[in-house]
């Protein structure tokens, strides 16, 4: 099945004014998203998410490299037909709730009968049917993340391309789109989904991508990222608890303790000969929170002070 | 025809986000015909004619302006991204801006000629002439906010309105001292001088060659803008 949404050796990069200046945004990145998967795309401020989902969308060109959205190159007005997108910092017309998504949905094609029950289902998804005639101008910044979400969704989109789409919102209603969400992708939608909420792209996303400073450092499904190779858990049961230095008892006979890889065999064996008995030996999990520490950290926080500031409106290249 | 409804929508739009300069400058012209009946002014018939002209010139400006500022306030306000989110190409973005600044100017000419035809018309200005003026002001219009859109595609504003003072001023100052021909090139000078020489008494000067040419320039300006604002990155602040 070919992939929903690619981007293939894509650089991208900022020149400023008389090309003295440049930013590389994005470098040699390379992406596969799938049919009906829900696809978390993960980086630190300035790490190329925005970039990479504005090419997607088309309101930037590559440097170098191209991309595929639904089988057609980057940019093609009729793939976005069938792609639901919301910015980040979402900007919308000011004007009654209703009345704005029917817009938005009438540019993507539809029209009478379906353009009006398409737009209260939208609503009514997002939790806003009953202010449909306020105006969005006096909306909070919540509500104005929502009725960015149903304007998103109103034509019924394959595939939903997300920019922070949950920011803004209380649990109540960060629980909700996540049932959407979910709730989409068990219809076979796709979305590709930017967020810095770790703890909901570890919920709910099938398989996640980090980037850091436009290149892509790691991607998978989080239960193969989130173990570490490098450190497993061993619970052993019958043996006193300095037996190991980094055990904790974790009940009154049983010992829990973290070890190298490399030296489990002898950790084994060390629990047989002092007369205990292995419960079970698993590869560490860490948190998404972690693994996003460890690949993102490394220079990072010094270098930002010396990048340069990257010439786009949004807040990253 | 379902090709040109999002092209419709967005000139709408444009045309709702604008209404307050749009209704400001419908009101004053009313406005100042309205106060035209308090006073005998067919004794001052030159005087209401300077005040129809200058309002003409003011339709020009407010043109320009609105050509100029629609990409630009799209892209800042961000308001840009959910709209070519959407299955829209960037031609028709901006054919939608370039018909609701026409739709802006086309109310303007149309209120213009409506009071001058309600006022001149009533102390001896021919009327057909009125509303032949105002297609000379109308395509003065369009040919002037196409130059504004088309630098704006590309440039922040303050290059831009240079730009296009400069590309609007320059054939004008050059029809002015050659005349004949030159009077072609972007002949915005041309409509609006057969405009400002209109008088009561010589009331039949013609420029429908140069309306003609205004036309075809406006086209060739919105394909040119079409094409280069294909090629920038939007997303992209232009200051």
């Amino acid at each position: 099945m070919p992939a929903v949404l690619e981007f293939l050796d894509i650089i991208k990069d900022y020149r400023g004014l008389f090309r003295r200046r440049t930013v590389r945004a994005l470098d040699h990145f390379t992406l596969q998203v799938e049919q009906g998967e829900i696809f978390g795309f993960l980086g630190p401020n300035g790490a190329g998410k925005t970039t990479a989902i504005h090419l997607a969308m088309g309101f930037v060109r590559p440097s170098r490299g191209s991309g595929k959205m639904l089988g057609q190159r980057f940019g093609n007005a009729n793939a976005r037909r069938k792609v639901g997108f919301l910015a980040e910092n979402v900007a919308l017309y000011h004007r009654p709730a209703e009345t704005l998504v029917r817009f938005y949905g009438a540019l993507n094609g539809l029209s009478g009968e379906t353009l009006t029950r398409r737009t209260r289902e939208a609503l009514d998804t997002v939790g806003l049917l009953h202010e449909s005639s306020r105006n969005v101008a006096k909306f909070s910044r919540g509500m104005l993340q929502r009725i960015g979400l149903a304007q998103a969704i109103v034509h019924d989109p394959d595939l939903l391309i997300l920019d922070e789409p949950t920011s803004a919102l209380d649990p109540l209603a960060r629980y909700a789109v996540r049932e959407m969400l979910l709730d989409l992708r068990n219809r076979g939608k796709t979305i590709f989904l930017s967020s810095h909420l770790l703890s909901e792209v570890e919920l709910i996303c099938d398989r996640i991508a980090v980037l850091n400073r436009g290149r892509l450092v790691r991607t998978g499904r989080p239960t193969e990222l989130l173990e570490s190779s490098e450190e497993v858990a061993i619970v052993a049961k019958g043996i006193p608890s300095a037996s190991f230095p980094s055990a904790e008892a974790e009940s009154e006979n049983r010992i829990r303790f973290l070890i190298r890889a490399g030296e489990q065999r002898y950790a084994i064996e060390k629990v047989w000969s002092l007369g205990g008995e292995v419960i079970s030996v698993s590869p560490r999990k860490r948190s998404l929170e972690d693994l996003f520490l460890e690949l993102t950290s490394t220079g990072s926080s010094r270098d930002a002070a010396k990048m340069p500031s990257v010439p786009n409106a949004a807040e990253e290249p | 025809m379902k090709h040109f409804r999002p092209i419709w929508m967005i000139a709408l739009n444009f045309v709702r986000e604008q209404r307050w300069p749009i209704l400001v400058l419908q009101l004053w012209v009313l406005g100042l015909a309205a106060l035209g009946l308090l006073t005998d002014f067919r004794h001052d018939r030159d005087d209401v004619l300077l005040m129809f002209k200058q309002l003409g010139m003011y339709g020009v400006a407010f043109s320009v302006f609105f050509g100029g500022s629609a990409i630009y306030n799209e892209r800042r306000s961000r308001r840009i991204l959910a709209v070519l989110g959407k299955s829209i190409t960037r031609r028709d973005y901006l054919s939608g801006l370039l018909l609701g600044v026409m739709l802006a100017a086309g109310l303007f000419c149309f209120v213009l000629g409506f009071t001058g035809t309600w006022i001149l018309g009533s102390i001896g200005f021919p009327v057909a002439q009125i509303w032949y003026l105002m297609l000379c002001v109308l395509a003065a219009c369009m040919l002037a906010s196409s130059v504004a859109l088309f630098y704006s595609t590309h440039l922040n504003p303050w290059m831009s309105a240079l730009l296009t003072g400069l590309t609007l001023g320059v054939p004008g100052v050059v029809a002015f001292e050659l005349g004949g021909t030159w009077g072609y090139i972007l002949p915005v000078y041309s409509l609006m001088r057969v405009f400002l020489k209109a008088s009561f008494e010589e009331s039949g000067t013609h420029a429908s060659w140069a309306i003609l040419v205004a036309m075809g320039e406006t086209v060739f300006l919105w394909l040119a803008a079409s094409w280069i604002f294909g090629q920038i990155d939007v997303a992209v602040a232009v200051d």
